[in-house]
């Protein structure tokens, strides 16, 4: 996204005033008038040297949204724009995504939230969005994992509501074991694949013998420790 | 007068008068009859054979064979119960010789009757398919005498008798037996089957239910062994003797049965002289007996086996874990070999070498002896002390002997690559201290590790050898190029390629002036004729040998390593030195020192050194001064040789620790083969198939052989199918 020419520095929106035409995009990207009110919505919380939305820009946001920004909710539309960066949202992204929600105001994508939820927890999407969440924590270049603190936290962010039980238990786990520091893609997905696919708190259907990853074997004997 | 009428001459056949008598077919069976009764009565002689066989050759012809044939019935069966009478008669033991007489009497008559009779047999018989003249006398005496109501039952219970008496020890008219029996038999198979066999298995079964009850009560388990060997004998030459030989397997079934069979668990489980006692006691005479009467039984032999398997696997587990022995290794391997050797010889000489047996044996060893994770290291351990003393003086043959034997334990081993590292580390301090007993027997082994394991085993072994090779024709190469140096300390370096020996932390100290000297120059004409090598010398691990002259001018040879050699040359230029200035000189290590030093001024007949205080331990402020009183019976002292010792317990773990390391990237090696090959498989089979490859090596870990998939994964060289969570693909 090129910087804008305008050299004035970004001042966080008030409520719901928007701020005027001074920032209208030098870029020739915007032009269905849909965009425009779109683009107009983008450039209230972007930061003008950035050109993006930072994380300053969606805490506004989510304040205007009437929604905490560590709500999933925020992860969703995250998902749903197809952020790359964490924190921050930009001009394409922005204008792709409210396009596909079919919104261009502020009042009409709190509306539409609730809908996100919904189209989320498809079992079409929600693999993907689940894998998204992962993706989402790699903010290093190169990075392949993500640390347990984190972990912890998206987990309960991500699957809490589902599968409150697993999610309490494994979050307890992870906690207290030493083997891992991280954790990598594969491990996290098969996570999801744990909670849909095995019978909880009994384990009773959990085969060790088969391709789960380490640290699932390792919390199932945990688990079973404890309960015996 | 002539006149009359001619009348034609006919010549007709001369007829007899054939007359249709009604009288005639009464009058000749008559005469027939009568025949019969005379030869019953003994009185054939008088018989004329032609007139007799015409006669009813006549009525057979003028057929009347109906009444002939029912006449014969008639007179027979009279004869017969007449007969029976005679044998119900008789006494007691007469009785069976009475029934014996008669039978061959019976069956001369009959023979004579068929003789006569035979056109009969020949024509109207099977015409009228009546009973052959021979068969029928069978029948009609098995049917008036055998079952004769007063006969049958006596007879039985006679031959019962008599074969009971026999089994308890007397002699019996065994002639008597074997007629009678015989009879039965030509009498037809069901004769002798429903009419003796049967009964006499029932009446013996039921005798050896007893017997073996008996027995089993008061004997213990060789005497009862040899007790039912011996009745298993005694029925097998009744059989010989008067039974029909059809029956040995059915009666030998019965004494399996009853002796063996019903009593096997109790006779192997028999305290004090039961399989196990027999074992130990190496009582082959008494295992082997036990083999061959159970090898008769269903699951004689497997109980046998089963039996001897646990208590192998029991008395191996308690020698492999008990404390005692795990103290000295090489009376623990021999310990080992002893116990092989021992069921070996069992199994060689009472167990018909069976292969099941020996199958037994081999999996029992390889169960216990990885139940004790130093085993490895052990056999390491034993065979380095046979390569350094314990093979002195052995013949070639015996050598190899004893050394197929350790193979034979190698092969037990789930851990081969622990025995390779510390089969590596044994071998290098025996090749570099020279204190290999046979060059011939090192490779004698090597070859057949390499046999046995492959190429890959041993050819940084072999390594090691060539290195040895390569540095004495170097050390010849630098005296050659240096003549000057003939004068001085003669240098002997052994050049070791890295690969190929157990990794040591390099340390160097300080040597001695002129050491140090010699040593430079040599680096300087090794890398001369090496560029691009780098050396690095391994003062821990030299010897020295050094001439030393005391205090009242005893003159001795002293063998030490390289680092005492550094401490001793200080006192050439000093008379006392204390710890720390001994230490700050040599720059050798202080666990490393404090032993040299300990080795030398605290060990009785190797005190070179004196030290002030006298205690046995060095202390950081002890004084050390050269021991003027020394005094040995040998020129030539030896001190501190480097022996392969047992591991301490950090040195174990380290050990450990670095083969579980080296594990990993053969782990590895393994999954990314399997998967390059088949590009898709599944957890399971991945397993297996790495467990496959890997088993000639070691013993792989499931749960390790997960983290290497996952560690794959990670580093991309493996994904999860997306749809089949259980498979895993080959990312090129």
């Amino acid at each position: 996204m090129p910087p804008r020419a305008s050299k004035r520095k970004s001042v966080p929106p008030n409520s719901s005033t928007v701020t005027s035409s001074d920032g209208r995009s030098v870029s020739n990207k915007a032009k269905t008038k849909g965009m425009e009110k779109i683009d107009r919505l983008f450039n209230t919380y972007a930061n003008s040297s950035l050109g993006m939305i930072d994380p300053e820009g969606i805490e506004a946001l989510c304040a205007d949204l009437g929604v905490d920004y560590t709500d999933v909710r925020i992860l969703m539309l995250a998902w749903k724009l197809k952020s790359e960066k964490q924190g921050y949202f930009t001009r394409e992204e922005w204008q792709t995504g409210l396009k596909a929600l079919g919104v261009d105001s502020l009042s009409k994508l709190k509306k539409a939230l609730p809908e996100l939820e919904k189209e989320v927890e498809k079992p079409s999407n929600y693999e993907d969005f689940y894998t998204y969440a992962f993706r989402y924590c790699l903010t290093e270049e190169k990075q392949k994992s993500v640390d347990i603190e984190s972990i912890c936290e998206l987990l309960n962010l991500v699957l809490g509501v589902q599968f409150r039980p697993q999610v309490d238990s494994l979050v307890e786990y992870l906690k207290i074991q030493n083997d891992y520091k991280v954790i990598n893609a594969d491990q996290w997905i098969n996570f999801l694949r744990f909670c849909k696919e095995i019978s909880f708190p009994d384990l009773r259907n959990y085969d060790a013998n088969q391709a789960w990853p380490l640290i699932l074997d390792n919390f199932v004997e945990w688990m079973r420790e404890k309960q015996s | 007068m002539s006149n009359q009428k001619k009348r034609n001459f006919q010549i007709e056949a001369f007829k007899h008068r054939v007359v249709v008598d009604p009288k005639y077919a009464e009058k000749t069976w008559k005469i027939l009859e009568h025949a019969i009764h005379e030869i019953y009565n003994h009185n054939a002689s008088g018989l004329s054979f032609e007139e007799l066989y015409r006669n009813a050759y006549n009525m057979v012809l003028h057929k009347f064979g109906e009444k002939l044939y029912s006449g014969l019935v008639t007179t027979m069966t009279a004869h017969l119960k007449e007969i029976s009478k005679s044998i119900e008669a008789a006494q007691g033991d007469l009785f069976l010789e009475e029934l014996n007489r008669k039978w061959n009497d019976h069956n001369k008559a009959l023979q004579m009757i068929r003789d006569i009779l035979m056109y009969m047999d020949r024509t109207y018989i099977p015409n009228s398919r009546k009973t052959p003249v021979y068969e029928l006398g069978l029948n009609l005496w098995r049917d008036n005498i055998i079952h004769s109501g007063k006969i049958q039952s006596r007879l039985l219970s006679t031959l019962l008798e008599l074969v009971h008496r026999e089994r308890t020890g007397e002699v019996i008219d065994r002639g008597l037996m074997r007629n009678t029996i015989k009879m039965l038999m030509d009498l037809g198979s069901s004769v002798y089957q429903d009419d003796f066999e049967k009964p006499f298995l029932e009446v013996s079964a039921e005798f050896y239910k007893v017997e073996s009850q008996k027995f089993i009560e008061c004997c213990d388990c060789g005497d009862y062994l040899k007790k039912a060997e011996i009745r298993l004998n005694e029925e097998i030459e009744r059989i010989a003797h008067y039974l029909d030989v059809k029956s040995e397997a059915k009666i030998t079934n019965v004494v399996e049965k009853e002796m063996i069979a019903n009593h096997m668990t109790r006779l192997v489980h028999m305290e004090n002289s039961g399989l196990v006692n027999m074992l130990l006691d190496d009582k082959y005479e008494d295992l082997g007996r036990m083999y061959n009467l159970f090898k008769r039984v269903p699951n004689g032999l497997s109980m046998i086996r089963d039996v001897m398997t646990s208590h192998l696997r029991e008395t191996g587990k308690q020698l492999v874990t008990d404390a005692e022995s795990s103290k000295d290794p090489v009376e623990f391997v021999q310990r080992l070999l002893d116990e092989r050797d021992k069921y070996d010889k069992i199994i060689c000489q009472a167990f018909s070498n069976a292969k099941t047996f020996q199958n037994a044996l081999n999996s029992s060893f390889e169960y216990f002896i990885n139940l004790n994770s130093r085993s490895p290291e052990f056999i390491s351990l034993f065979v380095d002390d046979k390569l350094r003393k314990g093979l002195k003086g052995v013949s070639e043959e015996d050598v190899e002997i004893i050394l197929d034997k350790v193979m034979m334990l190698f092969r037990y081993l789930q851990e081969k690559d622990v025995f390779e590292k510390y089969y590596k580390q044994h071998l290098a301090k025996r090749l570099l201290s020279g204190k290999t007993v046979s060059d011939d027997a090192e490779r004698s082994l090597i070859v057949k590790l390499k046999t046995e394991c492959g190429y890959q085993f041993t050819s940084k072994l072999e390594g090691m050898f060539t290195d040895m090779k390569t540095s004495q024709d170097t050390m010849q190469g630098f005296y050659a190029n240096h003549p000057e140096l003939a004068e001085g300390p003669t240098l002997v370096v052994q050049v070791l390629t890295t690969g190929s020996w157990p990794t040591q932390p390099t340390i160097t100290c300080n040597l001695p002036t002129e050491m140090a000297a010699l040593c430079e120059k040599f680096r300087s004409h090794y890398l001369g004729t090496h560029t691009g090598r780098r050396l690095s010398w391994q003062t821990n691990m030299g010897t020295a040998d050094i001439k030393a002259t005391f205090g009242k001018g005893q003159k001795h040879e002293l063998n030490v390593s390289t680092y005492q050699m550094c401490v001793l040359m200080l006192f050439n230029n000093a008379d006392r030195l204390s710890y720390k200035e001994i230490e700050q000189a040599t720059e050798i290590p202080a666990s490393d020192l404090k032993r040299c030093l300990q080795s030398m001024a605290c060990v009785k007949g190797k005190n070179v050194l004196r030290k002030e205080p006298m205690s046995k331990d060095i202390g950081t402020d002890d004084a050390f001064f050269v021991n003027d009183k020394f005094t040995s019976k040998f020129y030539k002292v030896k001190i501190g040789t480097v022996v392969a010792q047992k591991e301490s317990e950090p040195e174990k773990l380290e050990t450990r620790q670095r083969v579980e390391e080296d594990r990993k990237p053969q782990i590895e090696a393994a999954i990314v083969r399997i998967m390059k090959s088949r590009r898709v498989l599944d957890h399971n089979n991945v397993i297996a198939e790495v467990t496959k490859q890997l088993q000639s090596r070691f013993l792989a870990n499931p749960t390790e052989i997960k983290k290497r998939i996952e560690s794959l994964i990670e580093r991309e060289f493996l994904e999860r199918d997306s749809d089949d969570r259980k498979l895993y693909r080959y990312l090129a």
